[in-house]
């Protein structure tokens, strides 16, 4: 009876030992996921437009949102949690980045929240930020990070139709905190820039 | 002086004494403002340098994905003046330049930015990079006084638009599409594309019809782009301003919900007709060059290796991945696939052999949801890159017992393994051109 017990205990722990080493591989499940499942979750995060009162704001905004999707703006302003992006936190930013040319900077909130997101600022700031890399304020954003140089490649159409469809999405409150200095290629020799996995916002 | 009070005279003495003293005040303040040469370095530095470059020659580290590309400053070429063709500009056509920005480009309106004083100090820094400004002197043109619009100046310009051939670059009706217009360069010899006249607020110099009589009138220097000043009478350039400035089409933003249909239902018709434009214009703005050419430590790109991959990326838990060669070279780059295995790498992160890429940093759940006419278009593009031989090395694991143990950290200790992307290029082209400082180590 008791050599029984010894043997079922035994196995009970190579399972759990199994189990949990099965867990550490497997989770999170990014190479055993279906493609389609991480193309529909995109998807699933954008609001639709459909709520929108004005046609002709529902237009732009239906363009503003093919623009922004097939750009992958999630890729940096998802909120990041510790199995990656967070689709509750759609473009509530704060992923981190230490940059080599721009000391340590963190993704922006997109969001419509009026103080911790776009909610106060004009279409011009946000278009300026799209168009030229610079703040508000005049500050220069890294070209590293944010790929704005590439952005400044949109029409002023396109650049239009994206901010009327950020204008639309669900306010997060969810702070940012401001540049700090910090050189990549100090933590890591040759890095350009280090990506963090972590939320360095507040909410 | 006859029939001066003595009153008089003594009242223009102190007026004059108080005329020059504020002269001599205000030329001191310039004087001051002039000899702080440091300060307005680092002003330039920090607000022009990341694309004019420290130097001044256009190369700034963000440069390279920028189009127009960003003025250099050390030829003293300027496009938008009020000088005679050719002539260096006036001092108020490069503060116009920097407060005012340049529509349609990346030079925003540092005005509410930037000081007034500030500006003006920039532009005083701007003008030393050229050897120009201090052995010639501008030549300012002289405007005629302007043609009021209306039906009868309009029709004149739309005659003088085809007299003078403006329509072989600007196409017909201005759209931009003419004879000509694809194969245009500039002086720096980047590709350059004719104005579309149909959506002035793209104008660099302004939609005005003043200003379109100032580029007809002075030309845009260093572009196709001359001076009608010998070829035209005054009137008939006036003309021609008030045509083009009755070419406008409605922008979006002023569209009724019918006509924003059309609108995008009549672009979706032109993107079809002309694919590589399309994909050209969908490569550059989906950013795949960022992480696709590589560049050095600054973040400039390395020359000669756009879209050649070759960028390290550190994914700590999984391994180290390099950015895959996008260009049309057979034997290392995209000219080994087929269309069909392009899309599937890019849309579902399937490579050509059949395994599979991480949702990061690849943003392929993203780029699936283009529509199959854009992903035709953007294969139709990358077809056209030219071919840059750049082996990519393979991805390397690493390995079991760390793979364990760092997923072990990351998700019962919640400890953070972020992504590190390199400088360099790490495909066998190497580093071409690139300061020691850029060199992997």
């Amino acid at each position: 009876m008791k050599r029984v017990l010894k043997w079922v205990a035994l196995v009970v722990v190579i399972l759990a030992a199994g189990g949990f080493v099965a867990f550490l591989y497997f989770i999170p499940p990014l190479m055993s996921t279906a493609p389609e499942e991480f193309v529909n979750g995109e998807a699933a995060m954008a609001p639709l437009v459909g709520g929108i009162a004005d046609p002709a704001e529902r237009a732009l905004a239906e363009h503003g949102r093919y623009v922004l999707m097939t750009t992958d703006c999630t890729g940096c302003h998802v909120t990041p949690g510790p199995q990656g992006p967070m689709p509750d936190m759609y473009l509530a930013g704060g992923r981190q980045f230490v940059t080599n040319t721009h000391g340590t900077v963190v993704s922006r909130n997109l969001t419509p929240d009026k103080e911790t997101g776009l909610g106060a600022r004009t279409d011009e700031d946000v278009k300026r930020v799209l168009r030229s890399g610079r703040f508000p304020d005049g500050r220069a954003i890294s070209h590293n990070a944010m790929p704005w140089a590439q952005f400044s490649n949109w029409t002023d159409e396109d650049l239009h139709a994206v901010v009327v469809y950020l204008r639309q999405i669900k306010p997060i409150r969810h702070e940012i905190p401001p540049a700090a200095p910090g050189v990549a290629d100090a933590m890591v020799p040759g890095a350009l820039e280090i990506a963090s996995g972590l939320d360095a916002g507040k909410k | 002086m006859p029939c001066v009070s003595p009153g008089l005279r003594w009242t223009a003495v102190c007026v004059t004494a108080i005329v020059v003293l504020c002269g001599v005040i205000a030329g001191m303040a310039q004087t001051s403002l002039a000899a702080q040469p440091a300060d307005v370095k680092h002003l330039y530095d920090a607000s022009c340098a990341s694309c004019h470059g420290t130097d001044g020659r256009g190369r700034g580290p963000a440069a390279d994905a920028l189009n127009p590309s960003p003025r250099d400053f050390t030829r003293g070429t300027y496009k938008f003046r009020s000088t005679a063709s050719g002539s260096i500009p006036a001092d108020e056509d490069l503060y116009y330049a920097v407060a005012r920005g340049l529509p349609g480009t990346s030079m925003p309106a540092w005005k509410g930015l930037l000081t007034e004083a500030e500006i003006r100090a920039l532009v005083a820094y701007v003008k030393q990079f050229s050897p120009r400004f201090t052995a010639d002197l501008p030549a300012p043109i002289k405007a005629t006084p302007a043609v009021a619009t209306s039906p009868a100046s309009v029709e004149k310009g739309r005659l003088a638009y085809g007299t003078l051939a403006c329509g072989a670059c600007h196409g017909d009706g201005g759209t931009g599409v003419g004879a000509v217009a694809a194969v245009l360069k500039d002086d720096w010899g980047n590709d350059v594309e004719a104005q579309n006249l149909t959506e002035p607020w793209t104008f660099r110099g302004g939609r005005a019809a003043a200003d379109i009589y100032m580029r007809l009138k002075t030309g845009i220097n260093g572009t196709p782009m001359p001076s009608f000043a010998d070829t035209a009478k005054d009137d008939d350039l006036w003309n021609v301003a008030n045509y083009v400035v009755s070419l406008a089409r409605k922008p979006i933003w002023q569209m009724t919900a019918d006509e924003l249909k059309a609108h995008y239902t009549q672009q979706a018709q032109r993107n079809a007709s002309a694919p590589v434009d399309r994909g050209r214009y969908l490569v550059k703005t989906m950013a795949c060059g960022h992480c696709h050419s590589p560049v050095d430590r600054e973040g400039r790109a390395l020359p000669g290796l756009s879209f050649a991959g070759g960028v390290k990326m550190r994914l700590v838990v999984w391994g180290d991945r390099v950015s895959a060669n996008l260009t049309s070279d057979n034997e290392t780059g995209l000219g080994r696939y087929g269309d069909d295995d392009i899309k599937r790498a890019f849309t579902r992160g399937i490579k050509h052999d059949g395994s599979r890429m991480l949702p990061f940093p690849m943003g392929w759940p993203a780029y699936a949801h283009l529509t199959l006419q854009d992903q035709d278009a953007i294969v139709a593009y990358l077809r056209t890159v030219p071919p840059v031989k750049n082996q990519i090395p393979p991805p390397t694991g690493p390995g079991v017992f760390t793979y364990l143990t760092s997923k072990f950290q990351m998700l019962i200790g919640g400890k953070d393994f972020p992504v590190v992307i390199f400088a360099g290029n790490a495909g066998s082209a190497g580093n071409p051109g690139s300061t020691p400082a850029a060199a992997q180590r």
